[in-house]
């Protein structure tokens, strides 16, 4: 019987019950969407961070002052400390590996060029193919780690060319001040070798690397008689912002109690990142630039209290609405509740199955509601960041919670009311 | 007349009647209108506010003096009137020159700049310890400390030696007006007094600072804090006779003449008066994680008095406004200054604006997509409560109500509502937006004029349009069929 009274109400109102799954629906994508946006959204924006530039340096151990201090420049005998470029790979290979969004080894020589003048020549990766250990493949390099660069002639340098290794690319005030373009051929010397080599592209970087030329690190290696050396590597990763706990491990990891220290090692922390990479590069030290670490932290803590005191605003309004709604549904439908009571039926059978019609909707409509929802948080993170976000499990249990008790909520106060008035006056018409 | 006062009439007696009813559509126009206002009014602040958060990223524009010219600190303070006060973080300028630490032949990069300026335009400097708040006290970087192995609180003698050209001072050029002389001279016990001073146009003394850290604290010591010794000094050129030009500091007299002797022989040879050394105590040990590492930061008036140079390498300025406008700032100083270049710091502009844009296409999109379904919400509920009326709306047919008096009514009551719920949810949405922004950037939002009279439009319209819907079905039934209740 009671079945057959909810299949009734459901099918004979259609419209009624519609509006209030539609109603829930709207609701329930609202909240759905922007949990997940709010879930998904701090990854994303640390991902667009990274334009930034690296957030940890590497450098080897022993890496004498002098060089950069003096400004005295490239003579071998001063920067005895290399990194071993073959070890790059590694940094892939750490706990954090999955954070490691791109990484590029450097290394200087002072050059001359035909006019007798000296500049800087970094050498670097620009797109450069790494095979990994574990099977996995990725290009990194200053392509990605320079995004702010602009090339204002010609292309960035492809290292998958043939003759990548005898292109360089030149800044634009250097450029300015020898008449160069993209495509010219320029002879530079070096230490330990002289080449030929052909400008791919001008970049204007509006800093210091305007003045200098980036070429291939196995250029600059073989122009110095460097094989296999790197004098420091960027790395730009996706961490966690600082807390105090992090801040305490930065100073000294092995004075945190082994629960801390775990804690710590297993938090994508920067200074837990930066210990890792010494753990995987011989005789290295990496630091954080707290320039990026310390901003990234900061601008992430505030996107995501906005967007959580957005969605605390978007479910609180969604909930009203629904409760709302709810209580508007069952107050008109006064003169049927008046008329059960009437021929003879108890308060709860009734309030049970007005609940149940008014659930059995609401199920329905956040069913629908929770897809439509997680349309709206690929909408936003396609339209936004260009990728989607992911579905969040932890979402659904909420969600489900957050309608059920607005259900309830909305509706039981407005059937006790309603049972409180008296079947006559209710079915006569005059309340 | 009496026809408009019965319209009056029958709206607010359908209001006032149907109280829980007209609540709850109240209550969902006012939560519409809430979030709209709130959410709109976050949208249009969020940039600025952001655009705020990112200047922890440092300066975004640099001033840098033309080829050949000399810039000064009262030229920056000119160009600086090229940008409005509100949107100006922050502007250090800087003047770098190389120290020598003749004591562990060492040589540092060193930094003469504003430590009330650096605190805005670089606020991820981590210091450990202190700022210098007074004069020879100086900032070293970690790289420095560690290498060197000092501490806050050690002091540091440093030496500048000005290049070649400008070192080869004869003893007259050494007294050329504005010069700043250093030297030292040998006080009680045999501890070094080491004296500053700078001279004025006249080429007399202006002002001398000494340090006199090795002399008993009760008798030379208290030199510094006597003014009345110092100002003999003033206006008095060199060489000095003690006894003559100066009278000795009783109880001091070996420390007196040490100064006296320190700046005799400032200027007797070209060769004293060029190195010029100051003791420095070290107050804090930066760490940037950047180059910033391998520098020392000292204040620019300690910097001007030892180099004896009032020019600027580079002023960093921190302006929080968007790409455009810094480029517009950029041009109009470049073009109107003789002196002085402006240069944006293209990593950091260019990233700020696209991570900029891309927050406020989220905060747009969540906005949008937030604002359409609670109205669509705040219809259905309208709808729910009008549709709730058709046999009221028959009642009124059958007493032969035309269609388009009742329709009219209906909008009117349910634009009554969106205007109560319009006014309700601007101010509301103001007060949350506010909240927000305290919260989120602890700064207070602008209220936009513009949102009261657009949010209460814009829920009178959707108030009305969700009438409309219910309201046509319900007039389109005959009448008899309304109120026998089928």
């Amino acid at each position: 019987m009671l079945l057959r009274m909810i299949r009734g109400v459901l099918f004979h109102q259609k419209g009624k019950m519609l509006l209030i799954a539609l109603t829930i629906m709207l609701g329930a994508s609202l909240a759905t969407g922007m949990l997940n946006v709010v879930m998904g959204v701090e990854e994303k924006v640390n991902r667009e961070l990274k334009n930034y530039g690296a957030n940890i340096v590497v450098k080897p151990k022993d890496s004498s002052l002098l060089s950069e201090i003096y400004d005295v420049g490239e003579g071998a005998e001063l920067n005895t400390a290399y990194l071993r470029e073959d070890e790059l790979g590694k940094l892939k290979t750490i706990f954090w590996a999955f954070n490691i969004v791109d990484f590029t080894p450097f290394l200087d020589a002072q050059v001359t060029l035909e006019d007798g003048s000296t500049v800087r020549m970094t050498g670097t990766w620009f797109n450069h193919h790494l095979d990994l250990p574990t099977g996995e493949s990725l290009d990194a390099g200053v392509t990605g780690m320079r995004s702010w660069w602009d090339v204002t002639e010609g292309r960035w340098l492809d290292e998958k060319d043939e003759n990548a290794g005898d292109e360089i690319m030149a800044g634009a005030q250097l450029a300015k001040k020898m008449g160069w373009h993209a495509g010219d051929t320029v002879h530079i010397t070096a230490s330990r070798g002289e080449k030929d080599v052909t400008i791919t592209g001008i970049y204007d970087a509006g800093g210091d690397e305007d003045d200098g030329i980036f070429a291939t690190l196995d250029l600059v290696q073989e122009m110095t008689d460097r094989e296999n050396k790197a004098a420091s590597i960027e790395v730009s990763a996706l961490t966690t912002p600082d807390n105090e706990l992090a801040r305490r491990a930065a100073r000294n990891p092995a004075a945190l109690s082994s629960r801390d220290y775990e804690t710590w090692y297993c938090t994508a922390y920067v200074s837990a990142i930066c210990y890792q990479i010494q753990e995987a590069i011989t005789d290295s030290v990496a630091s954080a630039v707290r320039k990026v670490a310390e901003s990234e932290g900061t601008i992430l803590e505030r996107t995501r209290l906005l967007m959580i005191l957005i969605t605390a605003l978007s479910l609180v309004g969604s909930a009203l609405g629904i409760s709302n709604l709810v209580t508007a549904s069952v107050m008109e439908r006064s003169q049927e509740i008046g008329l059960l009571k009437a021929i003879g039926a108890k308060d709860r059978s009734i309030t049970g199955v007005v609940m149940a019609e008014i659930l059995i909707t609401a199920l329905i409509g956040s069913a629908a509601g929770y897809f439509l929802g997680f349309g709206f948080a690929q909408l936003i993170g396609h339209s936004v960041f260009g990728s989607s976000i992911e579905m969040n499990t932890q979402v659904i249990p909420v969600v489900a919670g957050l309608i059920t008790l607005v259900t309830v909520a909305g509706s039981l106060p407005a059937i006790r009311t309603v049972l409180r008035l008296r079947p006559a006056e209710v079915l006569h018409g005059g309340h | 007349m009496t026809r408009k006062r019965m319209f009056l009439r029958m709206i607010t007696a359908s209001l006032l009647r149907r109280r829980s009813r007209m609540l709850i559509a109240l209550l969902s126009i006012g939560i519409g209108a809430t979030i709209l206002a709130g959410l709109v009014t976050i949208y249009v602040d969020v940039p600025r506010q952001m655009g705020a958060q990112f200047r922890s990223y440092g300066a975004n524009m640099l001033i840098l003096p033309r080829e050949g010219e000399n810039l000064t600190k009262e030229d920056l303070t000119e160009i600086l009137q090229a940008i409005p006060e509100e949107e100006l973080v922050g502007a250090t300028p800087y003047q770098y020159v190389r120290l020598d630490m003749t004591s562990r032949q060492q040589s540092f990069t060193a930094a003469g700049t504003d430590f009330t300026g650096v605190v805005r335009t670089s606020p991820y400097f981590s210091v450990e310890g202190a700022y210098p708040a007074e004069t020879r006290q100086i900032l070293v970087g970690r790289e420095i400390a560690e290498t060197i192995g000092v501490k806050p609180g050690f002091t540091m003698e440093l030496t500048f030696q000005p290049s070649a050209a400008e070192g080869s001072l004869s003893p007259e050029e050494s007294r050329v007006p504005g010069a700043s002389l250093s030297g030292r001279g040998e006080g009680f016990g045999g501890g070094m007094v080491y004296v500053t001073a700078l001279l004025n146009e006249e080429a007399g003394i202006d002002r001398i600072t000494v340090d006199v850290s090795t002399q008993t604290p009760e008798y030379g010591g208290r030199i510094p804090e006597d003014d009345a010794f110092l100002a003999q000094f003033r206006g008095k050129s060199l060489p000095l006779v003690l006894g003559e030009d100066v009278d000795a500091l009783s109880g001091a007299t070996v420390t007196s003449g040490a100064i006296v002797d320190a700046l005799n022989s400032a200027v007797q040879t070209g060769e004293a008066a060029r190195p010029r050394t100051v003791m420095f105590t070290v107050t804090g040990i930066l760490t940037t994680g950047g180059e910033e590492e391998g520098y020392v930061f000292l204040s620019l008036e300690d910097m001007e008095a030892m180099t004896g140079m009032d020019r600027l390498d580079v002023a960093e300025l921190s302006v929080s406004a968007g790409a455009e406008q810094l480029e517009r700032y950029a041009e109009a100083i470049t073009e109107g200054g003789e002196k002085a270049q402006a240069r944006l710091v293209k990593r950091v502009t260019r990233s700020e604006a696209s991570v900029l844009e891309k927050l406020t296409a989220l905060v747009f999109l969540v906005t949008l997509v937030v604002v359409l379904l609670t109205m669509i919400c705040v219809s259905t509920t309208m709808m729910a409560v009008v549709s709730e009326r058709r046999r009221e709306i028959g009642l009124r047919k059958a007493l032969g109500a035309s269609d388009r008096s009742i329709r009219s009514e209906f909008l009117g009551e349910g634009m009554f509502l969106g205007l109560l719920g319009g006014v309700m949810g601007a101010l509301l949405g103001f007060a949350f937006a506010q909240a927000v922004s305290v919260n989120v950037f602890g700064s207070s939002i602008t209220f936009q004029p513009l949102l009261l009279p657009s949010a209460i439009l814009v829920s009178m319209v959707v108030a009305a349009l969700s009438c409309l819907l219910p309201i046509r079905r319900a007039v389109a039934i005959d009448p008899a069929l309304v109120l026998k209740g089928e």
